[in-house]
């Protein structure tokens, strides 16, 4: 069921998701993603993102707040949250964490082809080697009970919707634009600073 | 918060030890103090200054840094070696304590930073009770109180609720009534509690009370400082209202 629908992500929901992980080398960061699926459930089409946490990601009141907040901003434009995104503390740990997995639980609750996506380490520190046009990030889909890892490398069922995704990430990573990208964390200790990040791309 | 004579100065350092001038201590130490994130360039000073036995006596104690040097290397077996002994030595050094923590846990060794991290506590007598202990150590300081707050919110049930509520409560009399993240806890707390204690309303209004404090003063704080995201707050609170 939710095995075969394609998920994909818009340009800026992913360039914000990396630069925030990039931005918290040694935290383990997460994030949600915003979208719609379609008519027929085939595809579910990532819009928006909203970096959330960078320390202590496992307390709930923060993200209680976090998510109010963010279904009441996009319920409006009609969005609404249709995945997790995750980045490990270990630059080499490649398991889905359980508080991933506990907050991708809760979203599919209310969309059960929810997308739980991983931060690929690896393949992020290879991009400037080679021409890898598809996301640095592993798909997890929740079946029945468990959270499974789609598509190797064959079947990518996870695509950034402008090829050019990956050389706009290298040219931001040289810049150090990731230091402008700001989360809910930043958010609630300094209210002035903005989750949207809607300056960011401007 | 990074002042901008700091930053200057963090800058000018920067690019004269890049440059192949000077002053990387002094570099090191500012960087350090001001917790930035340069990992690479404090792997490369830091290096150079390591690997050179002339500069790295001037710095003190020898046996930490020389395990802290094969740490930085990636020879963790040999640190959690140099480490054990140095423990020997003297068996309350708090520095290696957290050191031989952050070896378990870069190896991906959870329970056995776990238990390291629990010796260290140990220190303390009470490991459970580390944030009631922080509290009753430091009273003054709102940041435990938040922290213990949190936890015991996400802990839940109706007796943690109350006491989260009343750890948020401190916070905000501590900070002035400026912390967000209190404020919308005693939201969070309010609601929480009401749904779970429904009909059964004793201390309803004083809670209720609270509730309608923190939310005014959450949207005068947005209005003064965050007034494109007020109404956003404003639909988010009705939220809390039950």
């Amino acid at each position: 069921m939710s095995g075969d629908s394609r998920y994909e992500i818009h340009q800026n929901a992913y360039l914000k998701l990396v630069l925030h992980a990039l931005k918290h080398r040694t935290s383990a960061v997460n994030g949600v993603l915003l979208g719609r699926s379609s008519a027929d459930g085939a595809t579910v089409e990532i819009v928006d993102s909203v970096p959330l946490f960078h320390s202590q990601i496992g307390l709930l009141p923060p993200l209680e707040i976090a998510l109010i907040m963010i279904e009441e901003y996009y319920g409006e434009k009609g969005l609404s949250i249709v995945g997790y995104f995750h980045a490990n503390e270990r630059y080499d740990d490649f398991e889905l964490a359980s508080v991933a997995k506990n907050i991708g639980d809760h979203i599919t609750r209310y969309f059960p082809q929810a997308a739980l996506l991983l931060l690929d380490n690896k393949r992020l520190e290879d991009l400037p080697k080679g021409k890898d046009r598809s996301p640095v990030m592993q798909l997890y889909t929740k079946d029945a009970s468990n959270w499974k890892l789609l598509g190797s490398k064959g079947s990518n069922q996870l695509t950034v919707k402008e090829p050019s995704a990956n050389t706009v990430l290298l040219d931001y990573i040289s810049s150090g634009k990731w230091k402008d990208i700001v989360d809910f964390d930043d958010h609630l200790d300094d209210i002035s600073k903005d989750w949207l990040n809607s300056e960011l791309f401007e | 918060m990074v002042s901008k004579t700091e930053e200057e100065q963090v800058n000018r350092l920067e690019n004269q030890v890049e440059n192949g001038g000077g002053g990387a201590w002094e570099y090191l130490c500012l960087v350090r103090k001001l917790k930035l994130r340069r990992s690479d360039k404090v792997l490369k000073h830091g290096f150079s200054i390591l690997n050179d036995p002339k500069k790295r006596s001037a710095l003190g104690p020898e046996g930490r840094l020389e395990a802290m040097l094969l740490e930085a290397k990636g020879l963790l077996a040999e640190a959690e070696k140099a480490y054990s002994s140095l423990l020997e030595e003297n068996q309350f050094d708090q520095v290696i304590h957290k050191r031989r923590v952050a070896i378990a846990k870069a190896q991906g060794n959870l329970s056995g930073a776990i238990e390291w991290l629990n010796k260290y506590l140990e220190m303390y007598k009470q490991a459970a009770f580390c944030y009631e202990e922080l509290i009753l150590s430091q009273p003054t300081i709102p940041l435990y109180h938040l922290a213990y707050a949190d936890v015991l919110y996400t802990l839940g049930g109706l007796e943690n609720l109350h006491a989260a509520k009343k750890y948020y409560a401190a916070t905000i009399d501590l900070t002035g009534g400026k912390n967000i993240r209190a404020l919308f806890g005693i939201c969070l707390c309010a609601s929480a509690v009401g749904q779970l204690a429904k009909g059964r309303n004793k201390e309803d209004k004083e809670s209720s009370e609270l509730q309608s404090l923190s939310a005014v003063a959450l949207e005068k704080l947005y209005k003064q400082q965050s007034p494109s995201k007020l109404s956003l707050l404003t639909s988010t609170l009705r939220n809390f209202k039950l």
